[in-house]
């Protein structure tokens, strides 16, 4: 008996969902003497409703998922924080085929561009509005997500109104390649594994992915309620180590072949082991580079894209958020305490470089200024 | 009464129909996944979901984007977690049903929730309201002061100006005033 009370996580089968998976079937959790039972949930809705009510201890989540639970709550018992990413990079953007095609068609040099930008979308979109066509369909996994992001900057970016010129509908993760298969969609955004199980299907063309969009870019992260992390400090201390050894564990080349074995198993994702790999290795990063840090330039850009497209109002005191969800200390200190058992250099925001503010379109994100870059894109959705 | 449920076993909404039964017209519609489309198409009164369908982020973000086309959900699970019902509601479940469903409880529930969602749509279209006049008075003070400052006219004077171009028009003094200051923005060079 270590103690400790027993813990319950929530998980989305995503490939991003491995530190926790890891770290309970490698015996990380129960080394800390932490007994934590793993629960697989249908959804983004439940794994922040089970958290703000307790039914879950933390949880796999959307980095700006937690950050949105701080506005808008009607008290404070249902904020969150965040003490750990999980990873970075992941997701993509994928068109059907058939788009893929008939964007080739309009605009082959576009194209054949790496990364992809929305410009020959941006030119299909302005023949079908000519021919009077239907919008298209794009999916996103929840209004406040890396992936909504992605989405709507990669198409503003070539001056696409993703509220106008388009239209943005919700889907869960698992159901997007049969929705692509269906027609009910023409694109998405998701995170590994599903773009590459559209790929392997036929179904799909990844455009960009988000190692290209921006890379190291922020995605999901271990959140908790910040009232249970007042009251539960040992224990999220603990959960902490075994996560942050578990993506470490996970980062290894050597360990790429049990990772997908156990990831492929149907009670964690229950894709093809081909799927899951294609997203390892040069795409998701668990812990290298400090990537479990839960950077506050990170939360920034979340917030920076939250105020643009009006999800919150624009003279929100941002930093002030970010450093009231984002808690790099509580990271650091469990890193600290882990010692020798894990490579430093992997844990510390100094031990490893800056990571990048340039995305794909060359613009910085100068996270000292959210406020005015949020308000400095000529498509936006600003709420004064 | 038109009744969506999303379940893959038909048997919920056999039950649903089964507590329904004497509503006339009535139309109980199964579907194992949700389709925006079939939705749009079918138009019910209120939809009916398991709390562990993935379906829960479509619907809600439904709710986010679509306000006017929103309908009233009731969730079911079979298993209670203390205190998911209330967060379940807050986050814009119209009601939520623990431990199965029994044919006699079904008409009360989905009455509830019919009436509960009304109600919260209502609320909703007021605070919007209240938000828009605030913003349109905010608007026409400022083009009062525009007016005041460019063209040397007393307060009265001004709101009165605003008020004759907003009855030639035929439009909002709002509208008007918008118009105004967007105008005046151009040829200050705001958006050269």
């Amino acid at each position: 008996m270590s103690g400790l009370a027993d813990l319950r996580l929530g998980f989305i089968p995503l490939t991003d969902c491995a530190p926790l998976v890891v770290a309970k079937a490698l015996g990380f959790f129960a080394e800390e003497g932490l007994e934590v039972s793993l629960s697989r949930e249908a959804s983004w809705a439940t794994i922040r409703d089970k958290v703000t009510v307790g039914a879950l201890d933390g949880a796999h989540m959307l980095a700006p998922m937690a950050l949105a639970s701080t506005f808008g709550a009607a008290d404070d018992a249902a904020a969150m924080i965040a003490p750990m990413a999980l990873n970075l990079n992941g997701s993509a953007i994928t068109v059907s085929t058939a788009l893929a095609e008939a964007l080739r068609q309009i605009d082959p040099e576009g194209m054949a561009q790496r990364p992809v930008t929305a410009r020959p979308l941006a030119r299909l979109l302005e023949q079908r509005r000519a021919r009077g066509e239907p919008l298209l369909t794009f999916a996103v996994v929840f209004p406040y997500s890396m992936h909504a992001y992605e989405v709507r900057y990669w198409m503003a970016q070539a001056g696409i109104d993703p509220d106008r010129d388009i239209k943005l509908v919700v889907t869960p993760p698992p159901r997007m390649v049969e929705q692509l298969r269906s027609g009910g969609i023409d694109g998405f955004c998701v995170g590994a594994p599903w773009n590459a199980v559209a790929l392997q299907e036929g179904l799909g063309e990844v455009l960009i992915k988000a190692s290209e969009f921006w890379p190291g870019s922020p995605d999901k992260v271990f959140g908790v309620k910040a009232q249970w992390a007042a009251t539960h400090p040992d224990e999220l201390r603990a959960a902490l180590r075994a996560i942050i050894r578990a993506s470490a564990w996970a980062d290894d080349p050597a360990h790429r072949q049990t990772l997908v074995e156990l990831l492929t198993l149907p009670e964690h994702i229950g894709a093809s082991a081909e799927a899951i790999a294609w997203a390892l290795g040069d795409e998701i990063v668990f812990h290298d580079g400090a990537a479990g840090l839960p950077r506050r330039e990170h939360a920034l850009w979340f917030l920076s894209q939250m105020a643009r497209w009006g999800q919150v109002e624009a003279e929100q005191d941002l930093g002030r958020v970010a450093d009231l969800v984002y808690r790099p200390d509580l990271f650091e200190a469990a890193a600290i305490s882990l010692g020798p058992v894990i490579e430093p250099t992997g844990a510390f925001s100094d031990a490893a470089k800056a990571p990048s503010m340039v995305l794909f379109d060359g613009l910085e994100f100068t996270p000292e200024a959210a406020g005015p870059y949020a308000a400095g894109f000529p498509i936006t959705r600003l709420r004064a | 009464m038109r009744v969506l449920v999303i379940d893959p076993d038909p048997a919920r909404a056999a039950l649903v129909a089964e507590g329904l039964l004497g509503i006339d017209p009535l139309e109980v519609r199964q579907a194992a996944l949700f389709d925006e489309r079939e939705v749009a198409a079918f138009a019910p009164d209120v939809v009916v979901i398991a709390a562990d369908s993935p379906d829960r982020d479509t619907l809600e973000s439904l709710r986010e984007v679509t306000h006017g086309n929103s309908r009233p959900v009731v969730m079911f699970v079979d298993r209670s977690e203390p205190g998911l019902a209330e967060q379940a509601v807050r986050a814009g479940v119209a009601a939520y049903i623990v431990d199965g469903l029994a044919p006699a409880r079904v008409r009360p529930i989905l009455d509830v929730a019919m009436s509960r969602f009304a109600l919260t749509q209502q609320l909703r279209g007021d605070l919007a309201k209240a938000k828009a006049d605030l913003e349109s008075r905010k608007i026409v003070e400022r083009a009062k002061g525009l007016l005041m400052k460019e063209r040397g006219l007393d307060e009265d004077g001004a709101y009165r100006l605003l008020r004759k171009l907003a009855m030639d028009k035929g439009r909002p003094i709002g509208a008007v005033a918008a118009d105004l200051m967007a105008f005046a923005g151009i040829l200050r060079g705001d958006a050269s």
